[in-house]
């Protein structure tokens, strides 16, 4: 049989070479090209652990990232939604390249090539890095852990949803600003991918508008402050619209973040400004979420590298920056120790103290009661649903009824102070409520070692209008954390004498 | 020869390939369809965990695939509905009793029967939230009335969800993948077949549900059931009427003090025999099918019934006035004691008597309960079962825990043990139901302050169903009078 069929299969030998050459070898080919171009999953990686915090990915990129070039485009296609020139202008700290130019990309945004596309979102460092000046003419130092003071984070999110609103997000204004800045996109990018990566990104982001609409409707965080848990009710996709008022307005500031170790252990801290959840990896990848993270596309490994380095990164000393008197703080100490360092812990590095941690009914602690107001027991509950189906599911966020206290590692650089930021410096803190500042500015990186707290009587810095902070607004309350326990019925001398203890920490 | 002997081998080739394929899939498809999987131990730990999260059997007809019950609050919390108004929260806004740190509220249950299923227990109608002050926590107490739980809004979000045309499974995937990484075959069984065919059995029981819809009934709002309505259109498929009989979820702890033999009588009407048969009963309407296996089915049975009977009724949390209380023990004697501490206790009372609400009693009748004993026997259950009998009143209820069933007449229609001593004239006409932190003064849930006007539902006594009427007994004591016997109340 085989021997009558062999003459005739020569020329469809080759018909079959050519057919399987069209129809299996070329489109594989193609395949393998496309998947090569568009396959990958690959974020940028640094080996070291500070340039990782900065610059390292969550894995927020796969589900919010920006494409690299849209980023890079939008503060020129849309200036008019932004208090002044680039993300800068909202805060963002940039570095300098070696040649003294500044980073194609600000402090706290990684990159991840995913889908054949650089993708830019904002990592921990965002809310968790800022600068100090020690005076105006000085050069800021950057400083990693601390709250981002200047990143007016209200502002970040109401420029992307305003500019992805507006006619000029197009192709037709976006592609030229790319070229302009000398975005060299090849053929497949220039035609095919940036084009629907322009649609697909206005859809998204639009499509997300309803949900942060209630943002708009807050009164201005203004810089180095976000309403953690309303944002967080954003995950669920609460109806926000029908929430009770009293939830609303509930800015606080961003924390530091440094000795996390020591908040574990020996014990577990009552963590976040109401001290709702007592583990620190909870409570990180609950803090991921706001790097765009979701249960299947977060980056675990790389957090865990963020987390094991804030497990003993610790804050700059004050005396680095300032003269420190020695013998003032001396005097200092066991005042401190009388009134504070029960709740506060015995120093900067020493976080033993019986109330350390633990949370203080709001009757007793007097601040502010929004921040409080906004964490529900019904937003608890539904936080235990997140992580469902992995190990990790969200078991400990508890609602409490005041706020916790917190060990006090790297003070000088937590001003403002109280969870809402709402007293300018410890010195200020130490007054009763009455006769702290009614007003004041905040997003100054300038630093004010007398009172110690950044600069707040003035109105711009470096040509940036600063955000006014108005005590009276609902959620910017100053009162509270006063009378005899809390030092405020202290002398002038002690106060100035604890204060320049405080330096110390 | 050869031709053929190829061919044979081919075809035994071929057919060898689609018999194991055919095998694999069937593997694959009863290990993702229908294997079953026991809960994980911590959820029968403890007789109270079992009782909060313990399957009973639902999830195999009632079961909605957990990751749609996951994303339904994120695709349509438009949907979570009470008193007419939105109410954000997920299924929290349902008023479940919801310990933090679960990852599903009491009473809801999760169980893989090929895939992650969510169900119901007993635990969802029967385990009580109430709060020592508006800023404190809320504490569970199983057993008891689920006065925060609003049933009717559950049964309608599944189906007004189920009706959406963005039930559909592209939208509810792209949810899902957001959440969980589901594997491929699940992710393939999700979209074809789990998404379409729960939105086919949810529209199913739109029919069925029609009266829970009726623009001419009130809401039941939060901790009332329709329950005899329920058994009636579910059990045995009774035409829709035009009754309504809402009443409280009763509270289900110390079963044990009810003894057949001296004529106490179950459910609120005295509708049932015994016990055994109200859990059979109950635990059937939540299966909302015959049991799937029948011996599991009847020692589940067994267990709730001896779990209940000896589960004691929750101690007053609160200081009692030790000196008031006493002077209320005799006003408790001369005016309470003959129906609720003597052997009229647990049996049925005439309603000319009573003269409550009388929604509940027409709602079910002898005919029907002869046709539901039927349905039962014919799953091949015993039990005694309801009773067929005309029915000629409600039951003098125990007042075991009496501090906690609040708020109080059948149908819930009375908030406070101190109102409840008032005229029926002077009762509230209009409150708050669900709100759950106490009252220790008056005996019973907050009910109109604003915060329990936002978090309740509003109940109208003048609603169908609702009348706050009848019970006029202690009505005429004096204030202080009162104020003991209420005292008295919370010892019990």
């Amino acid at each position: 049989m085989s021997e009558e069929l062999e003459p005739k299969t020569n020329p469809w030998k080759r018909r079959f070479a050519v057919l399987f050459l069209i129809a299996v070898a070329l489109p594989l080919l193609l395949g393998l090209i496309l998947l090569k171009r568009f396959g990958g999953d690959v974020p940028v990686d640094y080996a070291n652990p500070t340039e990782h915090f900065k610059y390292g990915s969550t894995g927020g990129e796969h589900e919010m990232g920006f494409p690299y070039w849209i980023w890079r485009a939008l503060p020129e296609v849309c200036p008019q939604y932004l208090p002044g020139k680039g993300y800068q202008s909202l805060g963002m700290v940039y570095e300098k390249n070696p040649d003294g130019s500044e980073r194609d990309v600000p402090v706290g945004t990684s990159k991840r090539r995913f889908q054949g596309i650089d993708r830019v979102f904002v990592n921990c460092a965002v809310c968790h890095v800022s600068t100090v000046r020690t005076a105006a003419d000085r050069p800021p130092t950057i400083v990693l852990g601390m709250p981002a003071a200047t990143f007016d984070m209200k502002g970040f999110e109401e420029f992307f949803f305003r500019c992805a609103a507006d006619p000029k997000f197009s192709k037709e204004y976006i592609l030229p600003e790319i070229a302009r800045q000398g975005g060299d996109l090849d053929l497949l990018d220039r035609y095919l991918v940036y084009p629907i990566a322009i649609a697909i990104m206005r859809d998204r982001v639009l499509a997300l508008a309803g949900r942060f609409d209630w943002v708009f409707k807050q009164h201005d965080w203004g810089p180095g402050r976000v309403d953690t848990f309303n944002s967080a009710k954003v995950i669920f996709n609460f109806p926000m619209a029908h929430l009770d008022p009293a939830e609303f307005d509930a800015p606080a500031d961003f924390p530091s973040i440094w000795r996390q170790r020591q908040r574990k252990e020996p014990k577990e801290m009552q963590l976040h400004w109401d001290g709702n959840n007592t583990t620190v990896e909870e409570r990180n990848k609950s803090a991921a979420f706001g790097t765009g993270t979701t249960p299947p596309t977060i980056d675990i490994a790389r957090i865990k590298r963020v987390e094991d380095w804030l497990l003993d990164a610790a804050p700059p000393q004050f005396a680095d920056f300032f003269p420190v008197d020695r013998k003032l703080a001396e005097r200092g100490a066991p005042i401190y120790k009388e009134y504070c360092a029960a709740c506060h812990s015995a120093s900067g590095s020493d976080f033993s103290g019986e109330y350390v941690g633990t949370v203080e009914p709001l009757a007793r602690i007097g601040t502010d009661r929004r921040r409080l107001d906004s964490y529900t027991y019904t937003l608890a509950v539904n936080q235990a649903t997140l992580y469902a189906g992995y190990p990790w599911r969200f078991t400990h966020f508890r609602k409490t009824h005041g706020y916790a206290n917190m060990p006090l590692d790297g003070l000088w650089l937590r001003a403002p102070y109280l969870h809402n930021g709402s007293v300018p410096s410890l010195r200020d803190l130490l007054e009763p409520a009455a006769n702290r500042p009614q007003a004041f500015y905040r997003g100054n990186d300038v630093y004010d070692p007398v009172k110690v707290g950044f600069v707040s009587d003035q109105p711009e810095a470096n040509g940036r209008k600063l955000f006014r902070l108005d005590t009276a607004v609902p959620g910017n309350g100053n009162g509270g954390h006063e009378g005899k326990a809390y030092g405020t019925d202290l002398s002038t001398d002690e106060k100035a004498a604890l204060v320049e203890f405080l330096k110390t920490f | 020869m050869t031709t053929s002997c190829s061919c044979k081998t081919w075809f035994k080739a071929i057919g060898l390939a689609v018999v194991v394929v055919a095998v694999i899939g069937a593997m694959i498809g009863y290990d993702r369809g229908f294997r079953e999987h026991p809960q994980p131990d911590w959820v029968t730990a403890t007789p109270e965990m079992r009782f909060k999260y313990g399957s009973i059997g639902a999830e195999h007809d009632a079961g909605v695939p957990y990751w749609i019950f996951y994303v339904l609050p994120r695709v349509f919390p438009e949907k979570f509905v009470q008193d007419g108004k939105v109410a954000p929260g997920g299924y929290a806004a349902l008023g479940v009793a919801w310990e933090q740190g679960q990852e599903l509220p009491v009473g809801f249950t999760k169980k893989t029967i090929g895939f992650a299923r969510v169900a119901n227990n007993c635990a969802v109608c029967h385990t009580t939230s109430y709060r020592v002050a508006p800023d404190a926590n809320p504490v569970f107490v199983v057993g008891g009335s689920a006065h925060t739980a609003n049933v009717q809004g559950f049964f309608r979000l599944l189906i007004d969800c189920a009706k959406d045309p963005r039930f559909n499974s592209d939208i509810l995937m792209a949810e899902i993948n957001r959440v969980t990484d589901l594997d491929s075959i699940d992710r393939l069984l999700y979209r074809f077949v789990i998404i379409p065919v729960t939105r086919k059995r949810l529209l199913e029981r739109e029919a069925q549900f029609a009266w829970i819809y009726r623009p001419d009934f009130p809401e039941w709002g939060r901790g009332r059931d329709d329950a005899m309505n329920l058994t009636k259109y579910f059990m045995i498929r009774a035409p829709m009427d035009d009754t309504f009989g809402p009443t409280d979820m009763p509270s289900v702890w110390n079963l044990k003090k009810y003894v057949w033999d001296q004529g106490h009588r179950l459910n609120y009407a005295g509708d049932s025999h015994d016990a055994y048969s109200v859990v059979m009963d109950s635990t059937l309407g939540v299966l909302g099918a015959p049991p799937a296996d029948k011996a599991e089915f009847l020692a589940q049975v067994q267990w709730l019934k001896d779990y209940l009977s000896e589960l004691p009724p929750p101690k007053y949390p609160f200081p009692v006035d030790a000196a008031r209380a006493a002077a209320g023990k005799p006003l408790f004697a001369a005016n309470c004691a003959a129906c609720h501490a003597s052997a009229r206790t647990g049996t049925p009372l005439p309603l000319a008597e009573v003269g409550t609400d009388r929604g509940r009693l027409d709602s079910w009748n002898k005919g029907a309960a002869i046709k539901a004993n039927q349905v039962v026997r014919d799953m091949g259950l015993e039990r005694r079962g309801l009773v067929e009998e005309d029915l000629i009143g409600y039951i003098a209820p125990f007042l075991d825990g009496i501090w906690l069933k609040a708020p109080y007449l059948h149908n819930g229609s009375v908030p406070t043990l101190r109102d409840l001593l008032e005229p029926a004239g002077q009762r509230p006409k209009v409150f708050w139901r669900g709100y759950d932190v106490y009252d220790q003064t008056k005996g019973g849930f907050v009910s109109d302050t604003p915060e329990a006007q936002r978090v309740g539902t509003r109940l109208d006594t003048a609603s169908k169903g609702g009348g706050n009427q009848g019970h006029e007994f202690g009505t005429t004591l004096t204030a202080e009078e009162k104020d003991a016997l209420v005292e008295y109340l919370k010892t019990l």
